[in-house]
């Protein structure tokens, strides 16, 4: 299975942001540089745990500049069974852990001529790197923030430090909500990015889009639930009438091409496209990192280098 | 510029008898963006020489490019010394930089950051230690645009005419991409490029003369060459033109490091290995028309395969 490269980092602080949120200060062993990154981006975390390796995505809220050490808040979420609880409970200054290369999903607009950001709890996080570039830039942008209150917000000193004058807050114990209202004030060129949990998020996208907001100038942020890779064996029947068997330890590319058919490939790790195949019935578990989430679900294709199928059989377009 | 090292390292590019397009990018084993090869001297040379009498055919850039360029320099600078440590070295103190290449006996001071501390642009000043053309891919919205790039070396392209341009206007030239839906899927797939998880793959082509400078703006120089092809002296005149092309995802600016090393090598010497002039033949035979015109193999295909027949033939007799 496809594994990506890593980066060795050690936690040289733990500070405690609010009574649920945590402050991790990540360095690279001396000598060593970490990459830079865009506002926006995040890593993910591989934490060990007796059950096994832990993936989590956090948000990177330290200088994309800096290459001596990341930094990212973590909240303790009372449904978590892993992520959060090990990183609040278990992780000790010291400790060394592997985390991925910066990734960003929520990547500032370039033609934006002004950008809004809306943010409930620690949703915060991707803003404050994003704030920090587009002050670097000189570009105009303002920040909306909904917290249960001063005590409860993250970053609320730093924020008001640093970008008092773009900031607004909205605490809940005041009874202070933000109107989505305000999206019918922006004027035309601004982009709103939302991030908080997923009913904050769809409320607003929601009111975005009644008001008729085009779709390429809302942006949100959504991390991928884990994925759990479940490998059973199952049947390909071909259009030739022919069935071919894929058991647990192979994939269904290489059971193809072992019974001679002249399927295209390249990466064979689900990123490169190229061995797309057309799939008429069957329920597929898509593992690949290529196609969008529209087209996994459509259902009706698969990269069979590592997708397979989630019913016992897959009707095939192929000869 | 022939092939002068082993030929065991030539980058043969193909895997089967048969030729389509596709998308025939994989993960790179070795994560490095350049190479130095036994011609490193001679091609600076030539590349130094067109930087300098034709800067705007062989670099292009967007003003907004800049943070990118430097991320372009901190990468290779990164890469040449960890790869080529006996030959290339950097001092860091904070900002300042001092980067020696001892090939060429020089040393660059610099502030990294600082446009006025170089006396060019960023991407400028390492073009000029680098056998690769380097191409910026800059990731706007949901799309992907030429925004800089040094090019000394095309395949019959043109720099000043693509710059600005995105990825499927960039590829609109080659036949059926379009059509197969090829460009919308290679274009997914570059969005999704992660940094620390660089990619390559190999184009090549075919061209009569041994020239790295084939740009489409002096396409009247090389281009006539094509009907000077014989099958008496096709083993030497034609030449076989692999680009290596290596991805990078550029992770301060979200954007895509494009760096293409071109390799010229003479059908005759491709003929001294046997299963390559086998496989190349086959491919060449079978190869859609509007490939062999697009790749401006028309002219002299004929004589050329006259030429590897004989070259079979050859072979088998002995
Ligand atoms: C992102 C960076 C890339 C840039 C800047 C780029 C640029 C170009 C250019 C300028 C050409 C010549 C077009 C012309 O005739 O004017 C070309 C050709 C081509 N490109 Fe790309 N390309 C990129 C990535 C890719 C990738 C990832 C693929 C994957 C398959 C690809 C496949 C091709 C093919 C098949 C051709 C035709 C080459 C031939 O038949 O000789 N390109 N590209
Ligand atoms: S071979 Fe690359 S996605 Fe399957």
């Amino acid at each position: 299975m496809y594994k990506e490269s890593t980066l060795s980092v050690q936690i040289s602080s733990i500070v405690q942001e609010t009574e649920h949120v945590k402050r991790f200060t990540l360095e690279i062993a001396k000598g060593k540089q970490l990459p830079r990154f865009s506002g926006g981006s995040h890593i993910s975390t591989y934490l060990e745990t007796p059950k096994g390796l832990l993936v989590r995505q956090y948000s990177l809220t330290s200088h994309p500049d800096d290459c001596s050490h990341y930094e990212i808040a973590v909240r303790l979420s009372e449904a978590s069974k892993g992520g959060s609880r090990i990183w609040h409970q278990s992780m000790k200054v010291g400790d060394h852990l592997q985390i991925s290369y910066p990734k960003n999903h929520f990547p500032l607009s370039f033609k934006a001529r002004h950008h809004v950001f809306y943010a409930a709890g620690i949703g915060i996080t991707p803003f404050i790197s994003m704030m920090q570039e587009l002050r670097d830039k000189g570009q105009t942008f303002e920040l909306h923030y909904a917290s249960k209150s001063k005590q409860y917000c993250s970053f609320y000193e730093f924020i008001t430090q640093h970008y008092s004058e773009q900031s607004h807050f909205y605490f809940s114990e005041d009874n202070h909500r933000i109107p989505t209202l305000f999206l019918e004030n922006h004027l035309v060129g601004t982009h709103v990015y939302f991030c908080g949990p997923e009913t904050f998020i769809e409320h607003f996208v929601k009111a975005a889009k009644d008001l008729g907001y085009p779709k390429k100038s809302v942006h949100q942020e959504r991390f991928s639930p884990p994925q759990l890779k479940r490998v059973k064996p199952f049947k390909v029947s071909l259009k030739s009438g022919n069935e071919i068997w894929v058991d647990e330890k192979q994939s269904m590319l290489d059971a193809l091409l072992q019974h001679g058919l002249n399927v295209p490939y390249s990466c064979k790790v689900g990123r490169c496209g190229t061995c797309e195949l057309p799939v008429i019935t069957g329920d597929i578990d898509h593992f690949d990192f290529f196609l969008s989430e529209d087209q996994q679900n459509a259902q009706n294709c698969i990269l069979p280098c590592v997708s397979r199928a989630k019913s016992d059989k897959l009707v095939m377009e192929i000869k | 510029m022939k092939w002068t090292g082993d030929l065991a390292h030539f980058p043969y590019p193909f895997k089967d008898s048969t030729y389509r397009y596709s998308n025939n990018s994989i993960p790179m084993k070795q994560p490095f963006c350049i190479e130095v090869t036994p011609s490193y001297k001679k091609e600076m040379l030539l590349k130094r020489k067109l930087l300098s009498d034709h800067p705007e055919r062989c670099y292009q850039s967007l003003p907004h490019s800049i943070t990118g360029q430097w991320e372009i320099v901190e990468l290779l600078i990164d890469h040449l010394i960890s790869q080529y440590p006996q030959h290339f070295s950097v001092e860091k103190e904070n900002n300042s930089w001092i980067f020696f290449n001892k090939i060429l006996d020089e040393k660059v001071e610099f502030i990294f950051g600082d446009e006025n501390s170089l006396s060019c642009e960023p991407l400028f000043f390492i073009s000029h230690h680098v056998q690769e053309d380097l191409i910026y891919m800059r990731q706007r919205d949901d799309d992907l645009y030429l925004d800089a790039g040094q090019l000394c070396f095309p395949a019959n392209w043109s720099l000043a005419f693509n710059i600005g341009m995105k990825f499927k206007n960039i590829h609109h030239p080659i036949p059926g991409f379009k059509e197969e839906g090829l460009d919308q899927r290679i274009l997914q797939f570059l969005m999704r490029l992660e940094a620390g998880t660089p990619w390559e793959r190999l184009n090549w082509s075919l061209m009569a003369g041994d020239r790295l400078d084939t740009s489409l703006e002096t396409f009247d120089q090389w281009g006539k060459l094509r009907k000077h092809v014989t099958r008496e002296n096709a083993g030497e005149l034609v030449h076989i033109r692999v680009e290596v092309q290596k991805l990078f995802r550029l992770p301060r600016t979200n954007s895509i490091l494009f760096s293409i090393h071109t390799h010229l090598l003479s059908l005759e010497q491709l003929s001294t290995n046997r299963e390559w002039l086998q496989q190349f033949y086959e491919i060449l035979s079978e190869l859609h028309a509007h490939i062999v015109e697009y790749k401006g193999i028309s002219h002299y295909k004929a004589s050329l395969m006259h030429y590897l027949e004989e070259q079979l033939e050859r072979v088998k007799a002995t």
